[in-house]
């Protein structure tokens, strides 16, 4: 495996990135940011939606910024998973990314602005020559979608990240910048339902931070995955479930998020109202987790088949209420 | 409990620093100072040391100087690997080398219409560039099923299938050159399911001419019957059957293929390649290259892992070569790891049917086996992989009657080949499945069925394989002993379960397929030692990381009583080793010690000779100590290592020997009787604790105990490795790893994320049990550790499973939403809602019980008495139920003839595979000629 050639700017701060970024623009030249790596590099391998110029972040001091209520985008997930004032269930979820030594380069930023996964994708040039292309990069050969074949708009590639479900529910909000300004909004607003596009980013625009609400030590909850091994693999299906609890053991407040089952992780609102509501303990979580299965639309492009990997967001669902009901 | 929990045992040559050394002083016999005193630890009984000899008196006690021989040794080339120094075949650097890239197919099954390389050469840098044109001749690993070619030659086979090559001069340049090369193709359906590969095809994948099964696919085929297969279902109590589908897997080892080619000045060719096989690839280059094999020396790299994927001679291995000679210059050729599943040789991917029958005394009076395999695009050691599916699960039990009917076909998808455990693993879990499920039937344990069934030491099974050595019982029984079984089995929680499986494998094929055994040895071992008394060893055996160079030299260490420092083993060029077959079904150590041992012993009397020149002393009461020859009741009286050599180089200089290795007469006459064929077997069984989570499917392997026969274990820290590594590698194929391929047909997986390999989180621990049966015939005792302690992990974990939550797969691996959607379906049967309410399965023993026990006791005396007496009678497969077990059965009642050809009435309703016998050979069907 070979990288095409590229270009490496490595801005020493935010104004300079966003400077370069500016320029590369005004002169129509494509570029991606990166961060870790670890998503950008293993694609650019396999030849897929390569740039000629790659504007690295990591020498920007600003961005590294980590406190109990800011996660600065090139905090490594390693260090969010270790930091003292990660909030104990985001701790867990970065605790599970990948392997050690991608959580050391992999980075939140990156984490949560993860390209979209699919099966006949993720695979080299000649393979996907031999597959007659896949539309998501393969712009111009006028291929077809492999796993929803006969439609050629849509992207189904399978978002598979960690982090993004469990700061949905933490009520994270997203803080971009580009050379036109800066914007903040809601993490639940960030990502976009196709896993071409994924996200609302415009072109030259990058995230600089997280922030979290000042209640966010007030929520308790989990998150549980499914993979193969308990190493390496992206989450065929993930679902954090966070809730506040003020007296008694009936929840006040609660949020479901689930990731790795479509192009986008998804805050469940309405299911989780419903099941505030008509609160009653075991019975309604086994609703709650039924109500989640449902709602979501797995498609097959990863490594389980969608059959499973709906019933087993049921099951994880319940697994990630269950120190609700102990408490 | 377990040796481990004792002091920490010495390893030889551990923390070696380069320039550091406490260097041996090859001299210092005599002074004391310098000289070792003998460990008696590790001299047998039979010579007056204290190393107890259960099993008998061995023909290589004499040889033991107590030297390395038992001890724990790290490889003699670690330090090489662990400081970053050893070369591997991307390692190896040429002045001006061309990189060169190789162009695939990107269809299943096409006619390679035009090749266009006018734009590639156009482009600036690239140098040469080669078709299938240029290398016409056929070559494959074996001789009789030659079918490929360096590159495609009228059809591409496979998607990843070599159409051309190109050389450049950097990598960025020849992958640029790749694609401005323009193949155009005709596209032929092709065939992805195996069970299609059976049917009449308009366009058959390859041509047999004359032999050509039908217009089918088939490549081979196999029908055999042995004992009272007519009679085995009426005298059947319990039965069981099963139709198991084995998906494919790869070796996925660490390293690469990697080559480099290089013609020298003097107009030879170099081909550096990591190899598990030299000697193959050096006949199919000059096969393919058109120059005799005296012009080509293949340096074999250090090798990143094999395990059989590395055992053929390769296209890209001729495509360097070929470049080279256009270009003039080194070609090197490095894969992408998608690369190496294309080129594949993997487990076949099979259907396997298996029946199993036992009696009223719960004898298995019969088995009977299906096995249809996926050859993929071409032969590789598929000719041998379709006999072993069936010959390799004859032992170690006794039965009644065994019928086999394989068949393996091409597909059009990457050859299917060797790998570790060759051809036994899929059948070998189908059948240690099966017992479980028979001993269910029965209601009797599992183990208890095992022990009161094995052929005893010195026998003959079913298919007239000579066993010598067996160390089964003793296997088993420690591994009840050491896991709690007898506490444990059907008593654990839901979820929670402990299961049995036991293996046996060839240790070393007993025909080498080039030549007759007769006339040219096996393996071949030549030593030279000059004025400095270090020990050059030559040999061609393969060292593919499992430390065949250490054993080579820890056993001419041993009977010269030299450390192992004085040692050096060449074996990398074909130009300075002797030929030797290569690392493959787990001959190394059993053929290529066994030589070396008979070269030392030349040199060793060469010694003894000068010494009692020198010292006048009566040679039979001389000993080898360490570098010191002396009286055995008076050690004073010697003279040192190197004054003996001294004394023997008088007048000629180095003292040069040479030692062979050649298989005993064996076997029968039968068609295929060959095939499974060894000089010794090894054997295995292993207890295995998992968990199963009843709500996701999911399995973790919590604890193995794997007790191995492995003869002798000549280095215990590589016997363990061994059977730890094999315990990881079949855990992946039980649990996680798959070649996965796709509805268009396309290999999914062709990378080592989405190719599920257990990580070290799921690995368990595991607990070596070295069980010692000391091989009448191997090098001090030793057989094979490399592929059997691969085979009972599968079936071990698969009965754990059932012991846990009741559910029996028929499907590897076993994946989390396979076993959860069995676990769905016993709910569904039970009505039950929530898997947490269903029962674990129990056992009340039936009393067939109490006879198997007596029985198994019997056996054990009987065993102890045929291994320990010489003057022993033979035994044949066969006694056990009531026959004479002196003569060959076949020999003496009808109704154990052997058939190797089905009979017509098996043709009306055959299996699956034996339906690849419903085609007659084209040269016996009419209107052909």
């Amino acid at each position: 495996m070979r990288m095409p050639p590229f270009r490496v700017l490595s801005p020493k701060s935010l104004d300079e990135a966003l400077m370069m970024s500016k320029e590369l623009s005004e002169s129509g030249e494509e570029f991606d940011w990166v961060a870790g790596g670890t998503d950008l590099l293993p694609n650019y391998k396999w030849h897929i939606n390569v740039k000629g110029t790659v504007i690295s972040l990591s020498s920007i001091a600003e961005l590294r910024g980590i406190s109990e209520a800011s996660i600065g985008a090139m905090v490594s997930i390693n260090e969010l998973a270790e930091h003292e004032s990660t909030h104990p269930v985001l701790a867990k979820a970065a605790h599970s990314i990948a392997s050690v030594m991608i959580r050391r380069s992999g980075t939140v930023g990156g984490n949560i602005c993860l390209d979209t996964r699919c099966y006949w994708i993720n695979q080299s040039e000649t393979w996907r020559e031999s597959i007659d292309w896949c539309h998501k990069c393969d712009c111009g050969t006028g291929a077809d979608c492999r796993v929803i074949p006969n439609q050629n708009t849509l992207c189904v590639a399978t978002y598979q990240a960690d982090l993004a479900p469990v700061l949905m529910c933490l009520g994270a909000t997203i803080h971009l910048a580009s050379p036109q300004g800066k914007r903040s909004i809601p993490l639940s607003d960030f990502f976009k339902l196709d896993g071409m596009t994924r996200n609302i980013l415009e072109p030259g625009e990058m995230v600089t931070h997280i922030t979290l609400p000042e209640d966010a030590s007030d929520w308790s909850g989990d998150y549980q995955k499914l993979r193969q091994r308990e190493s390496w693999d992206f989450p065929e299906a993930g679902v954090a479930v966070l809730w506040k609890v003020e007296e008694g053991d009936v929840p006040s407040s609660l949020r479901v998020a689930t990731t790795g089952l479509e192009s986008i992780p998804s805050l469940h609102s309405e299911e989780a109202e419903d099941a505030l509501e008509n609160w009653s303990g075991l019975e309604t979580v086994e609703i709650l987790s039924e109500s989640i299965r449902k709602a979501v639309k797995p498609v097959q492009n990863t490594w389980f088949s969608p059959s499973y990997r709906r019933k087993m967001v049921k099951v994880l669902t319940k697994r990630a209420c269950r120190k609700l009901l102990v408490s | 409990m377990s040796e481990k929990e004792d002091a920490p045992k010495e390893i030889v040559g551990y923390r070696q620093q380069p320039g550091k050394l406490p260097f041996s002083r090859p001299g210092s016999g005599g002074k004391g100072k310098f000289s070792e005193s003998t460990d008696q630890e590790m001299i047998p009984e039979s010579q007056g040391g204290k190393l107890a000899q259960e099993w008998g008196p061995h023909r290589h006690d004499e040889l033991i100087s107590g030297r390395v021989i038992g001890k724990s040794t790290a490889l003699v080339d670690s330090s090489w690997k662990v400081t970053g120094q050893a070369h591997y075949g991307d390692d190896v650097r040429l002045p001006g080398e061309l990189i060169g890239r190789i162009v695939r197919s990107p269809h299943h099954y096409a006619r390679v219409l035009s090749i266009d390389c006018t734009k590639a050469l156009e482009l600036p840098g690239v140098v040469a560039v080669a078709t299938g044109d240029d290398a016409k001749n056929r070559f494959g690993v074996l001789p009789v099923t030659k079918d490929e070619h360096a590159m495609a030659v009228e059809k591409v086979r496979h998607a990843g299938d070599l159409v051309a090559c190109v050389a450049a001069i950097d990598e960025a340049t020849a992958r640029e050159a790749e694609r401005l090369i323009q193949v155009e193709y005709e596209l032929i359906d092709p065939i992805h399911d195996m069970r299609e590969g059976l049917e009449d095809s308009e366009e058959p994948i390859h041509d047999r001419g004359d032999y050509h099964i039908g217009e089918s696919n088939v490549q081979k085929r196999v029908f055999q019957e042995f004992g009272d297969v007519e009679g085995m279902k009426e005298k059947s109590v319990a039965s069981h059957k099963k139709n198991w589908i084995f998906a494919g897997v790869n070796h996925a080892f660490t390293e690469p293929h990697a080559v480099v080619a290089h013609w020298e000045p003097n107009g030879r060719l170099t081909l550096y390649t990591p190899q598990q096989v030299p000697h193959y690839v050096h006949r199919a280059l000059a096969d393919v290259l058109e120059i005799p094999m005296h012009q080509i020396n293949v340096h074999r790299t250090f090798v990143g892992g094999g395990f059989g994927g590395k055992s053929d001679p390769f296209p890209h291995e001729m495509c360097a070569a070929i470049l080279a000679r256009k270009s003039g210059k080194p070609v090197r050729i490095t894969f992408d790891r998608e690369e190496v599943y294309w080129v594949n040789r993997g487990r076949h991917p099979s259907r396997i049917e298996m029946n199993l029958h036992a009696d009223d005394e719960g004898r298995i009076c019969g088995i009977e086996t299906d096995a249809l395999i996926d050859g993929g695009a071409f032969a590789s050691f598929g000719h041998v992989t379709t006999y072993y599916n069936g010959v390799l699960h004859t032992a170690p039990y006794e039965i009644g009657a065994f019928h086999y009917t394989g068949a393996r076909v091409w597909t059009n998808k990457p050859a299917s080949g060797a790998m570790r455990g060759h051809g036994a693993v899929n059948s070998r879990c189908a059948v240690e499945v099966g017992l479980d499920d028979l001993a269910e039937k029965l209601s009797v344990d599992p183990i208890s069925l095992r022990l009161a069934n094995l052929l005893p030491p010195h026998s003959a099974t079913i298919t007239g394989f000579r066993v010598t050595s067996i160390g089964m019982r003793e296997c088993l029984e420690r591994v009840r002993e050491e896991s709690g079984w007898d506490r444990k089995f059907r008593k654990l929680p839901l979820g929670k379960g402990i299961g049995i499986g036991c293996g046996f494998f060839i240790s070393g094929s007993g025909l080498p397929i080039h030549w007759d055994p007769n006339k040219f040895p096996h393996a071949t071992v030549h030593l030279k030692i000059d004025m400095d008394g270090g020990v050059t060893i030559h040999t061609g055996a393969a060292d593919i990381g499992q430390g065949s160079d250490t054993v080579v030299a820890q056993s001419v260490a041993e009977v010269l009583g030299l450390p192992l420092d004085m040692i050096r083993v060449k074996s990398r060029d074909s130009d300075t080793s002797p030929v030797d077959l290569g690392s493959y079904s787990s001959r190394v150590t059993f053929m290529n010690a066994n030589a070396a041992v008979s070269a030392a012993m030349k040199i060793r009397e060469e010694l003894l000779d000068a010494t009692v020149e020198i010292t006048g002393a009566e040679r039979s009461s001389l000993i080898i100590g360490d570098r010191r020859i002396f009286l055995k009741k008076d050690p004073a009286v010697g003279v040192s290592y190197l004054e003996a050599l001294h004394k023997s180089q008088e007048d000629r200089g180095a003292l040069v020997a040479s030692g062979a290795y050649r298989t005993p007469p064996m076997g029968k006459m039968h068609k295929g009787a060959a095939a499974g064929l060894a000089p010794a077997y090894s054997f295995s069984a292993y207890v295995t604790e998992v968990s199963v989570d009843v709500e996701t499917g999911q399995i973790k392997v919590d604890k193995v105990w794997a007790a191995h026969d492995c003869g002798k274990a000549l280095n215990p820290l590589a016997v363990e490795g061994q059977i730890i590594g094999s315990c990881h590698m079949g855990m992946g194929q039980v649990l996680s790893e798959e070649m996965r391929y796709g509805r268009s047909g396309n290999l999914m997986n062709p990378d080592l994320l989405d190719y599920k390999i257990p990580s070290v989180h799921e690995m368990p621990e595991v607990i070596p049990i070295i069980v010692e049966s000391n091989d009448p015939e191997g090098p001090f005792g030793a057989k094979e550790a490399g592929e059997g302690p691969l085979l009972p992990i599968l079936p071990s974990v698969c009965n754990a499973v059932y012991d846990a939550i009741g559910i029996r797969t028929s499907e590897l691996p076993m994946s989390p939403e396979k076993v959860h959607k069995m676990i769905e379906k016993r709910c569904r049967e039970e009505g039950l809602s929530d898997p947490n309410n269903l029962t674990s399965p129990s056992l009340q023993h039936s009393p067939l019980q109490g006879v198997l026990e007596k029985r198994a006791n019997e056996h054990g005396i009987r065993d102890k008495d045929r291994r320990l007496n010489q003057n022993r009678s033979d035994y044949h497969n066969g006694a056990l139920f009531g026959l004479d077990p002196t003569i060959p059965p076949d020999e003496v009642d009808p109704r154990w003839s052997v058939r190797v050809t089905p009979k017509e009435e098996y043709l009306e309703s055959p299996r699956l595979a034996g339906s690849a016998w419903k085609h007659a050979e084209r040269r016996h069907s009419e209107g052909q000629k």
